[in-house]
């Protein structure tokens, strides 16, 4: 009878590990159906897997197992190195100090059942393959993207970290900023970080290093390009270094663009425009290829951290524990190493005429600079980019650097007879309303923001427009308009505003102006300074008329003098305070953020239009209105300033 | 946004101020403040808005005479112009129907391009 047994308990094993073996297939296919990982039932040879790393299915933070239980449980394997569990996967990933222990702990914990609370899980045990590059273990590469691993060998690689020669570099940089940005060398011609592009008329003595020669040659060789790359870029990535997300600039180089990594393995980040991302692992000594799509649209970057999650286990990992995951399916902890990269690219001479245009600066026409208007649609349309938006941008940081209110404007507040009415038309943050207890003061101002603040401070504010304020005419016995009309960019608009002022005035009422003053330096030495003057003396409106063609408006450099009285002044936001969406100016000179220098993250820069006034201007323009009289002007903090009474009789 | 800014304004025949929060705070009562205000305000008007806002209490609805050295009327208007202030709500042009909205104290005026 016992042979019999036996064979029926042989048969009802084998049925026993056929229905786990069953369950476990489907486990892995959910696994690679809806979280992209891809397994195998036992270690083999034809792939290269680790043969330490499993997934546990079902053993998940995401269906209830704890990691304190699971740990456990595995524990009966052996030594686990790492347990990554996500915080809303029904799956684990586990990497055991040996192959041994990952084997025992296979065998023992598939099909094992867990009591979790007051459900009964099952957990399968799958070993786990590599990234590699024809089957992935997340998604599928970006289109046009081939990685080519062991490209060149040991030795190879050792010859070309040698050939480099950092120590021309180093002298120029120090010590301290090696530490915090990787490391850069240009050949062939020179990578410029303010335009990024090369200078295509200047090629860098020496050429390529001869040490990379048959790098090329094999990579023409295995047909990976047509014409030998005229230009090498090195950069040297410490752990815990990267390089932001960027697309190489489509007018600089042709495709493919080679990149050559020497040292550790790192992971590339790939995104596309519609938000879609892959990570890509790139092991040492490996050839990445970047062609079409992946060259064109997709960006690529180097997130700066000190460990990746990779699939392959590294003998070398620390017992790091995380539950941390990137947006791909990557199972272990791997440590970042000292990784230097040779990226390999052909100068392109003729414009790029991709199928990517959205990307293409040869095919993007670049952001046009305004010029001055000429009608009053154009003069809103500059207002409400160059000045109304960025004053609700910086309105906090601006606030800030407005405090200390200047005394002659406090002195105009003060001689005014109590209980008079003052609008402040353009009262920015609220500066000058609390100047004078005794007057009752409201202010307005086109900014939101500041308006706001304003509000905060305890003062009566609202939004409205400086040419259209919501007032009774003849009601204020004062007004104030101080750093206000320069912003507005016709002659027309900033008479009007004057215009408006006077409105609110009662007869006898008086209004004080400041501007921004064209003449900064401003001596008692008259002759000379008018001399000055006349020799920068830009075209006024009048001759303006006459252009046919409109003038492009000009970025002043902050602190020095003008050389134009239409222009636009920078202002670097500090302190974020940024709102979501701000617009900064295209024009700034900081280079944006698709770059491979080893810039910092640049201040936003905003640029606000102003018309600075001549000296007399503000006269001469307070003149053509009627009805007023100019009762002083005087130039006060690098600002011309007028006193005008609204006549009694008009 | 207290009271004052509506009678100084041009919708200052507003038919009535859709308020949604009003606050009344206390403020220092100044005297000559408040009667050197009184010209300068549509009387009616006033008397409206602060009745729609339901602060009219005992204000006069007629401008009294000799209001300057009537402390206890000046009273009952510095309370209305200065302490009573409208936090959330909207005015109401009574032409257009425009509508201004209140935003935490902060009235906007701002027209669009067309209404300009």
């Amino acid at each position: 009878m016992e042979p019999c047994l036996e064979n029926v308990k042989a048969i009802r094993r084998s049925k026993e590990e056929k229905k786990l073996l069953r369950k476990q297939i489907k486990a892995s296919h959910t696994l690679l159906k809806h979280e992209g990982i891809s397994t195998v039932s036992k270690p083999t040879k034809d792939y290269i897997i680790s043969l330490q790393s499993l997934v546990v299915a079902n053993g998940g933070l995401g269906n209830g197992v704890s990691r304190e239980q699971l740990q456990v449980v595995l524990g009966e394997g052996g030594d686990v190195e790492t347990l990554i569990m996500h915080p809303h996967k029904p799956y684990a990933l586990v990497t055991y100090r040996t192959e041994v222990s990952a084997q025992r702990g296979h065998v023992l914990l598939n099909g094992r059942q867990l009591q979790c609370g007051d459900q009964v899980v099952t957990l399968y045990l799958s070993y786990v393959d590599t990234v590699d590059s024809e089957s992935g273990v997340c998604a599928v590469l970006p289109p046009g993207l081939v990685l080519v691993e062991e490209f060149v060998s040991l030795e190879e690689e050792a010859l070309l970290l040698d050939a480099i020669d950092w120590k021309s570099h180093d002298e120029e940089v120090t010590v301290q900023k090696a530490l915090k940005h990787r490391r850069v060398k240009h050949y062939g011609y020179e990578f410029r970080y303010d335009n990024n592009n090369v200078d295509k008329d200047k090629p860098l003595p020496g050429g390529l290093p001869q040490a990379c020669v048959f790098v090329l040659e094999r990579c023409v060789r295995d047909r990976h390009v047509k014409v030998m790359p005229d230009q090498l870029t090195v950069n040297q990535y410490q752990a815990g270094q990267g390089i932001p997300p960027h697309v190489d600039t489509h007018s600089a180089f042709e495709e493919p663009i080679l990149s050559l990594s020497l040292g550790a393995k790192t992971v590339m980040d790939f995104r596309h425009p519609d938000g879609r991302s892959v990570a890509v692992v790139l092991p040492g000594r490996s050839l990445l290829v970047m062609k079409g799509e992946s060259r064109y649209l997709w960006t690529h970057g180097i997130t700066p951290r000190k460990f990746d999650v990779v699939p392959a286990c590294d003998p070398e990992s620390p017992v790091a524990v995380t539950s941390d995951f990137s947006n791909h399916s990557n199972l272990t902890l791997s440590r970042r190493g000292t990784r230097t990269s040779l990226t390999f690219r052909n100068v392109r001479r003729t414009p790029c005429d991709c199928a990517h245009p959205s990307a293409c600066d040869s095919q993007q026409a670049p952001p046009s600079p305004p010029s001055l208007p000429r009608s009053q649609t154009d003069a809103c349309r500059l207002e409400a980019e160059y000045v109304h938006s960025v004053y609700e941008e910086i309105a906090g940081h601006f606030s800030s650097t407005r405090h200390s209110p200047w005394p002659r404007v406090c002195h105009f507040l003060s001689s005014l007879e109590p209980g008079s009415i003052v609008a402040d038309v353009g009262c920015g943050n609220g500066k000058y309303l609390g100047v004078n207890p005794e007057v009752f003061a409201m202010g307005c101002d086109r900014s939101c923001a500041l308006v706001q603040i304003c509000s905060e401070r305890g003062f009566q504010a609202f939004v409205s427009d400086a040419l259209s304020v919501p007032l009774r005419s003849d009601i204020c016995d004062a007004c104030i308009s101080i750093a206000v009309i320069h912003h507005l960019s016709t002659q027309e608009r900033r008479q009007a505003a004057v215009e408006e002022l006077v409105r609110l005035l009662r007869p006898g009422g008086r209004a004080l102006i400041y501007v921004w003053a064209l003449e900064q330096e401003y001596n008692k030495q008259r002759s000379k300074y008018l001399k000055e003057t006349r020799e920068q003396a830009p075209p006024d409106d009048h001759n303006q008329e006459t252009r046919d063609s409109p003038v492009k408006l000009s970025v002043h450099t902050n602190r020095t003098a003008f050389n134009s009285q239409d222009l636009l002044v920078p202002w670097h936001l500090k302190d974020g305070g940024i709102k979501k969406g701000g617009r900064v100016s295209k024009m700034t000179k900081d280079p944006p953020i698709d770059t491979k220098s080893p810039v910092l993250a640049p201040c936003p820069v905003f640029h606000r239009f102003y018309h600075v006034f001549q000296q007399g201007e503000l006269e001469e323009l307070c003149a053509r209105i009627t009805g007023v009289m100019v009762q002083c002007s005087y130039h006060d903090q690098g600002n011309w300033c007028v006193i005008l009474e609204k006549t009694r009789d008009r | 946004m207290c009271i004052c800014i509506l009678y100084l304004n041009v919708l200052s025949r507003i038919s009535g101020s859709q308020a949604t929060e009003v606050k009344v705070s206390e403020v220092e009562f100044n005297p000559n403040f408040v009667s050197r205000m009184i010209p300068k305000l549509e009387w009616s008007a006033l008397v409206q808005a602060a009745d729609g806002l339901g602060h009219l209490q005992d204000l006069p609805t007629e401008l009294i005479a000799d209001y300057e050295a009537n402390e206890d009327f000046l009273r009952k208007v510095h309370r209305v112009l200065l302490e009573v202030e409208v936090l959330e709500g909207c005015l109401q042009c009574p032409e257009s129907g425009r509508e201004f909205p209140i935003t935490r104290g902060v009235p906007n005026m701002l027209l669009n391009e067309e209404e300009a």
